[in-house]
């Protein structure tokens, strides 16, 4: 009895376990570019998943897209935090179906949009994205001259911490992002160390500190940004961008561009999200009014949500032509 | 009678230093002669400043090569529709389902479902906790979060179950097989979460399902090896009587050796959902979701607040999982079928009476926001400690004075000495303290970092880890003396130590970043904290497990409280003092690699930097070093007495 | 040798022994097969051996036979193999070397379906720890050789409950063992032996781990059980005066080899060598010595009347006789005066100076099965 028990149940078993497994995969081929979240669209509402960068200023695109998403299309939205690379193949896969603030990724371009098709473009945010050394206010204040590069190692002594040991200190930012500085550091012969910070929050942080005991610092920074508001900056001038001037990263001596940023929509999304993907196309606004909705989340530590029914409150007029 | 025991302990101390001593001495000088011979050659050969170029093998074009294959294929070839994406497609539909489920119970049915769950298995208090953290969850405003998570946990902790359940059977049924698996599931152990992350994104990209398998290769090798413990250390007479009556080989396996190592099974399930707990928050990098994505979100926009809102669900899912698991393994076994039904019955009616009210998502209007009020105190503990407080300077000054005095002499020192002679100390290090396979395999996963190409940031890295690693020794053995001289500091410590040790990473390191700037003296700092803990509980354990009949005998030979420390308890301890080092050094390292999420630099940040460019070339090889430097740390502090010998 | 048939003339011996070993080796280490083929290897002492080959032999050139009904004690010193001899009987160690049947059946040839079936019906285990399953009740305990054969859980459950009764530990059923005394732990131990109803049963020190009183609960508990069903036991002990109290017959093992085998009396009363002789030095022998190894051939006049003593008596009785009557004890089988025991007898019995029944010859001890046979 008990040996036959033995053996029913793990038979049993093994069957459930066949028949879970054919149940769950189906037969053939898994595709699995094709996979949603599975925490997405759970209450059988259409669900739209966009993917959140770690700055503010793209969680206030987010917080405002996905508010009237959710408040006047009825829509369900999902966000993913997901690094600027990763959220490009998280967006061909269609785990993400929008990116509302890409910075510029020529490779990814052309490797999604032209190559493969998985990617569209959805036009611009209507903002637009610089990148530059800072140094805060009151110090360029103090010494007008060290706003151009070309005298900046005559304060790299201002500008020396721990971590920089002997040398001045630039402060760069979250590993994601955009930089070239270690190459212009060099290209231009500065007597600067470049101190990776690891994450943007981390930066911030630091850069606060500093602004808080008016300190003299010198940071990797880009606009639009909320901090500008807690602590204004002044932009270094670097040499001059020509365009293709950044071709090789280990070459690139000049500024940054002007950028002005995108949007970008899963391909099938665009073709069958509906009214939602047609909204995402229009979704279009200034740097004004990000940095009005950045600084409610990142200053006054609204919640996102908050911070985007505000505004939505008070630019009815705005948001009324992408919502038609 | 003190003058007794001081000679006789004294000459006792005489003399066994004097035979390691001996023995040691043979090791070096047998090292110091295969030196004298090798260095020269190797000198001549390559030079002796940093890893010398000839003996390092460039990765990074095959591995972007493979990484832009992978991308281009994973929708068309065969290898990912017909293998890994069904494996995606199973992990995404059980994660869902068990989601749907727990959402259709809605907050009260999954409260009280974990509420009667905690009361079967573990009595009655533990359930009144488990009930209060739930509602605690559901205050935070982190219902759904937290929803997230569980389900995630639930599809991986039961995947790393029948893993490690697997390979823990074949390991305990076969010699062989245990042989072979056991150095490979030691290893893992040691591993830093965060070099699991780059190869599962590799070939499932972010999301859900990377996160899972990450999980699952992270912790399923506990539960492999507490299983395969328990079936070998399963009483023999027990089986052999077993077997006397007659038992199939499958029999004796169902019926005597499984429940026989029950204690063991439950320890493994222990351990492999903590484990699986923290790797779910830091899987929130390649796209978890859940409590973790919360914490990272709010770590954007510096909210404190917010990512101990977060935060504190992780931890009182950790404590209450942990400790519910670890009272069912004190248990002689589960209570009849009766209460289980009557549990049952009563979720589904609680679940039922919520939904026909119609309340079945956690009311909006019940959470206390906490984010405001933590971060004002974080903000004016960080005004008032940062700089300029009277006599010991602010948090910042002694920030820079450690990185000045302590993170850079160390980092210069060590990236200053030759390449063969940081070999040679790794290997007298590593012979000291194990065999000659020690210091082989020790030495090995040192020169590894080199032929990698990352020396000189592996150096760096190892800089921080030594410095974090002394600090946190010296508190946390004294701490841990302390908490085992006076019952009631180890009482008021227990609850600190618990949150600590299950707070995910995350949520200090922008406190930390506060008080101690960016750079590499605030991820030391945070080493330290998740360190620390560790280190304490295994002194303090180590210390109050000693022989109660020694310490008796030395009181009564009238030993001072301090001599009874010090010539009893400290020597008696050794092992676990040990023990305590070398987990240190472990924990150290995987924090020190978060640590280039705050400016850490070094390979931390090549990780970091590789997730967070798609660079997997730059992330992979960093990886690598990662995982040679943390088995180099592993073999240069574990003693080979580590498994003790059976038998008489 | 006469002695030897008229202690187990009850018994059949025409029958086929219970077990037959014959030659048996077991050597533990590399290539053991080697050792028991070859002569010179096998000559060597245990410690040239393990120089030699790195190899142990436990049990060295065994042989014996288990005769139906009998209790057949194999005694020993810690290390003389005596457990790793009893565990060859049913192949829980697999014998190097030599023959081993169980009525008639050679065991060293059964497959492992074969063997399963010896070890689940003909011989059941009783062991000196007890090697109960801590995460089951009494009687689910009791029940387990009967659900590993697959019998149904009423009627397992029903016929084990009968043997913990046997066993005395009726109320006890629901307990776990962890709630047990360790004499009770052994009972159950017993009673799950019992329950499978073997044709055998084997102990491994069944009660060395138990405080003296209990202990001798327990042998008296076995000499019940065999007295009610008079089933086959083998019984492996280091205490000698639990070898003497049990044992129909003793085999005594030293160094993994038969020192001696022989009934109680023949033990105490003709040791085989100096090591024998020192074992039993201090037994007291008018408590295992009879009156028929004692007696004196009968003169007219003393076979007519004196106190009357069947030949199984032992010299303790006889001396309580005699001082009772004053006069010679005569010793009686079936009405026929065999002989008389009279002071002079008794008390060089006790004093150990008597001609016990032909000292044996020295080979006698190496190869005791001879001795059996030609009885």
């Amino acid at each position: 009895m008990a040996v036959s028990t033995f053996g029913v149940s793990r038979r049993t078993a093994l069957t459930a376990a066949v028949a879970a497994l054919t149940l769950t995969t189906g037969c053939g081929a898994a595709d699995m570019t094709r996979q949603a979240s599975p925490f997405a669209g759970a209450r059988g509402a259409k669900t739209v998943t966009l993917s959140v960068q770690s700055w503010v200023g793209a969680q206030a695109n987010v917080a405002v897209a996905q508010y009237l998403l959710e408040h006047e299309l009825g829509y369900r939205v999902d966000t993913v935090q997901v690094d600027e690379v990763p959220a490009w193949d998280a967006l061909s896969q269609g785990r993400v179906d929008a990116i509302l603030e890409d910075w510029g990724h020529p490779d990814q371009v052309k490797r999604y949009v032209e190559d493969k098709g998985t990617i569209t473009r959805g036009g611009d945010l209507g903002v637009t994205g610089h990148i530059g050394w800072y140094v805060p206010t009151y110090f360029a204040r103090q010494h007008p001259e060290v706003t151009d590069w070309k005298n900046l190692n005559a304060y790299a002594s201002h500008l020396r911490t721990a971590e920089s040991g002997g040398k001045g200190q630039l402060l760069d930012g979250s590993p994601s992002y955009v930089t070239n500085d270690k190459a212009l550091v060099k290209n231009l012969k500065l007597n600067y160390q470049v101190v990776f910070s690891g994450s943007e929050a981390a930066q911030i942080t630091q850069i606060k500190q500093f602004a808080k005991e008016r300190k003299p610092f010198l940071t990797y920074w880009y606009a639009p940004q909320w901090l500008f508001e807690k602590v204004p900056m002044t932009e270094v001038e670097l040499p001059p961008y020509t365009k293709g001037c950044d071709a090789d990263a280990t070459k690139v001596a000049c500024a940054y561009p002007h950028t002005p940023l995108q949007k970008y929509l899963n391909t099938d999304f665009a073709k069958n999200g509906g009214k939602a993907a047609t909204f995402l196309k229009k979704f279009r606004w200034t740097t004004q009014d990000q940095n009005e909705v950045a600084l409610l989340i990142a200053d006054q530590k609204l919640t996102p949500t908050e911070a985007a029914m505000r505004w939505v409150d008070n630019h009815t007029s705005t948001w009324r032509a992408w919502t038609r | 009678m003190a003058a007794l025991t001081t000679t006789t302990t004294a000459s006792r101390a005489a003399v066994l230093p004097g035979v390691l001593r001996n023995r040691s001495a043979g090791k070096l000088l047998l090292l110091a002669v295969a030196a004298a011979i090798l260095v020269p050659l190797l000198n001549a050969r390559w030079g002796s400043g940093s890893w010398p170029h000839a003996l390092t093998v460039d990765l990074s074009a095959p591995l972007a090569r493979t990484s832009d294959w992978i991308i281009d294929n994973r929708d068309s070839h065969p290898l990912f529709l017909y293998f890994f994406g069904h494996l995606s497609n199973a992990v995404v539909l059980s994660v869902r389902a068990v989601y749907l489920v727990l959402l259709a119970a809605g907050w009260a049915g999954v409260t009280v479902a974990a509420g009667l769950l905690a009361w079967r298995t573990a009595g009655m208090r533990l359930a009144l906790a488990t009930t209060a953290a739930f509602l605690a969850c559901g205050l935070l405003g982190m219902w759904v979060p937290t929803m997230q998570t569980l389900a995630l946990m639930v599809v991986a902790v039961l995947a790393s179950v029948a893993l490690g359940a697997v390979l823990g059977l074949a390991a305990g049924l076969s010699d062989r097989t245990y042989r072979a698996l056991r150095p490979v599931l030691d290893t893992m152990q040691v591993f830093p979460a965060f070099a699991y992350l780059l190869p599962v994104v590799l070939v499932f990209g972010i999301g859900v399902p990377a996160a899972v398998f990450a999980t699952v290769v992270y912790a399923a090798p506990p539960m492999a090896r507490l299983t395969a413990l328990g079936l070998r250390d399963a009483d023999k007479e027990v089986l052999e009587a077993v077997e006397s009556l007659g038992t199939t080989a499958r029999q004796r396996l169902l019926t005597a050796r499984l429940p026989l190592a029950r204690r063991e099974l439950l320890l493994g399930l222990n351990q492999t959902i903590m484990m699986a707990l923290s790797m779910a928050v830091i899987a929130s990098v390649i796209g978890g979701g859940g409590l973790g994505d919360r914490v990272y979100q709010a770590l954007a926009s510096v909210d404190v607040g917010a990512a101990l809102a977060a935060g504190i669900p992780i931890v009182l899912l950790a404590v209450v999982l942990d400790r519910v698991t670890g009272a069912a393994g004190e248990r002689p076994g589960p209570g009849g079928r009766a209460g289980w039904a009557y549990a049952a019955g009563v979720t589904v009616a609680v679940a039922l009476a919520v939904r026909l009210l119609g309340r079945p998502d956690w009311p909006a209007s019940w959470t206390v926001p906490i984010a405001a009020p933590v971060n004002r105190a974080v903000d004016w503990m960080t005004a008032h400690l940062y700089t300029g407080v009277p006599y010991v300077g602010g948090t910042a000054d002694w920030a820079a004075r450690f990185t000045t005095w302590v993170l850079d002499p160390v980092r210069a020192g060590l990236q200053w000495l030759p390449w063969w002679s940081v070999l040679l100390v790794v290997a007298a290090l590593a012979w000291l303290i194990g065999t000659w396979r020690t210091a082989l395999t020790a030495v090995l996963a040192m020169a590894a970092t080199g032929v990698l190409g990352v020396w000189k940031p592996s150096l760096d890295t190892l800089s921080q880890v030594l410095a974090a690693v002394a600090v946190t020794l010296v508190l946390g053995l004294a701490t841990g003396i302390a908490a085992a001289r006076s019952d009631r500091l180890e009482r008021l410590l227990r609850p600190v130590l618990d949150v600590f040790q299950t707070l995910p990473q995350f949520v200090y390191l922008i406190p930390v970043v506060a008080l101690f700037g960016v750079g590499r003296a605030p991820a030391v700092a945070a080493a330290i904290v998740y360190a620390f803990p560790a280190v304490v509980r295994i002194t303090a354990q180590g210390l109050r497990q000693v022989d109660p009949a020694a310490l008796e005998s030395a009181r009564s030979l009238g030993a001072t409280s301090g001599q009874q420390l010090r010539q009893v308890q400290l020597p008696l301890a050794r092992p676990a003092l040990l023990l305590a080092v070398n987990q240190g050094v472990v924990l150290v390292l995987a924090v020190v690699i978060i640590g280039g999420l705050v400016g850490g630099g070094a390979l931390g940040y090549d990780v970091v930097f590789g997730l967070a460019q798609g660079d997997l070339a730059t992330g992979l090889v960093a990886g690598a070093a990662i995982v040679c430097l943390g088995l180099m740390l592993d073999r240069v502090t574990q003693p080979t007495g580590h498994h003790p010998k059976k038998g008489a | 040798m006469s002695t030897d048939a008229s202690s187990t003339s009850v018994r059949t011996e025409v029958d086929t022994p219970v077990f037959s070993v014959a030659g048996l080796w077991k050597v533990f280490g590399p290539k053991a097969e080697r050792v028991p083929a070859d002569p010179e290897l096998a000559a060597l002492s245990a410690a040239e051996l393990r120089e030699r080959t790195g190899c142990t032999a436990a049990i060295r050139d065994v042989g014996f036979d288990v005769r139906k009904g009998e209790v057949f004690v194999i005694m020993g010193l810690s290390g003389s193999g005596k457990s790793t001899l009893v565990r060859c009987l049913t192949r829980l160690i697999e014998p190097t070397a030599g023959t081993l049947a169980i009525d008639g059946e050679d065991v060293r040839a059964m497959d492992k379906a074969r063997l399963r079936e010896l070890r689940r019906h003909r011989a059941a285990m009783v062991f000196q720890h007890f090697g109960l399953l801590p995460h089951r009740t009494v009687l689910d305990n009791v029940a387990y050789g009967l659900e590993i054969q697959g019998v149904g859980r009423a009627e397992r459950r029903e016929r084990a409950a009968a043997f913990v009764a046997k066993v005395g530990l009726e109320g006890m059923e629901q307990r776990r063992p962890a709630q047990l005394s360790g004499g009770q732990r052994q009972r159950v131990g017993l009673a799950r032996a019992l329950a499978v109803d073997p044709e055998v049963l084997l102990f491994d020190e069944p009660f060395s781990a138990l405080d003296p009183l209990i202990r001798r609960d327990m042998q008296e508990e076995v000499v019940r059980l065999h007295r009610e069903e008079g089933r086959t036991m083998v019984f492996v002990t280091h205490d000698l005066s639990e070898a003497l109290k049990l044992g129909d017959r003793i085999a005594l093992m030293r160094d993994g080899r038969l020192v001696q085998l022989g009934t109680p009396e023949e033990i105490v009363g003709s040791p085989a060598d100096d090591y024998v002789r020192a074992f039993v030095r201090d037994v007291p022998r008018e408590q295992v010595v009879t009156v028929r190894t004692a007696m004196r051939a009968a003169s007219a006049e003393e076979t007519a009347d004196g106190p009357a003593l069947p030949p199984d008596a032992t010299v303790a009785e006889a001396i309580e006789a005699v001082a009772r009557t004053g006069s010679p004890a005569r010793v009686m089988d079936e009405g026929r005066c065999l002989g008389v025991v009279d002071h002079d007898r008794l008390l060089r019995v006790v004093a150990g100076t008597e001609q016990g029944p032909g000292r044996r010859a020295p080979e006698a001890g190496q190869r005791p099965e001879r001795h059996d046979k030609a009885a």
